[in-house]
């Protein structure tokens, strides 16, 4: 079952994304299986910095494939 | 070296008709630029958008102020405007709140939100005599060739 921060990362990725939630699983590749390109990156890397005040460096995008990585990057940086 | 038209042009590869950008006001590092575009009586466009109604096309406000964004680009990522890519805007979410005419300058500043050497996104404003006519967040990416 997800935590408050899982649901609040996968509603603003569907949002952006224009996905269902239901098709955002921990490990559905965003960039294979959602075509997600650097517009879109970009889009979701800044409302996270946005929501949870923090920047995220370059070289870290491309480490984070899904939302799995994604809530887990969260959880080390927000600690 | 200041900002005047040579340098700008060493950044945007748009030419006239389609230069979009006259001067640059003022730069605060890498994080804003304010940019002013002066609105001739003489733009073609004024032709047909409207004849006896001269207004500038909101598309056009648009577009210079992804010039500017580009400028500011330019001034985050040297190595990469260096390189003279391309640029494509690739999503824009718009406020028109008032008409720029004829006469009118147009001074656009944007800023930073975030850059990366493949995207960049800018929230800009274009005024004329501190009259907001627009509000726009800009989503672009940069091609390298």
């Amino acid at each position: 079952m997800m935590n408050n921060i899982e649901n609040e990362i996968r509603t603003m990725v569907s949002i952006i994304l224009e996905v269902p939630v239901e098709k955002l699983t921990p490990d559905v590749d965003f960039f294979k299986d959602l075509n997600v390109d650097s517009l879109k990156a970009i889009e979701i890397v800044a409302a996270f910095e946005k929501k949870y005040r923090i920047i995220v460096p370059e070289e870290d995008i491309p480490k984070i494939r899904n939302l799995g990585q994604l809530i887990e990057y969260t959880k080390n940086v927000t600690g | 070296m200041d900002w005047n038209q040579e340098k700008i042009k060493s950044v945007l590869p748009h030419r006239e008709p389609f230069l979009f950008i006259d001067e640059i006001l003022e730069i605060e590092g890498t994080q804003k630029i304010v940019a002013v575009k002066k609105i001739k009586d003489s733009e073609d466009y004024f032709k047909g958008h409207f004849p006896g109604n001269p207004i500038m096309p909101g598309v056009l406000i648009i577009e210079a102020m992804a010039q500017a964004s580009v400028i500011l680009f330019s001034l985050d990522r040297p190595h990469i405007a260096a390189k003279q890519p391309d640029y494509y805007l690739g999503k824009v979410k718009a406020e028109f709140l008032a008409p720029a005419y004829p006469g009118d300058q147009l001074i656009i500043e944007s800023n930073k939100v975030k850059f990366l050497d493949s995207a960049a996104i800018t929230d800009t404003v274009a005024k004329v005599n501190d009259r907001i006519v627009a509000k726009a967040n800009l989503v672009f990416s940069i091609q390298q060739k």
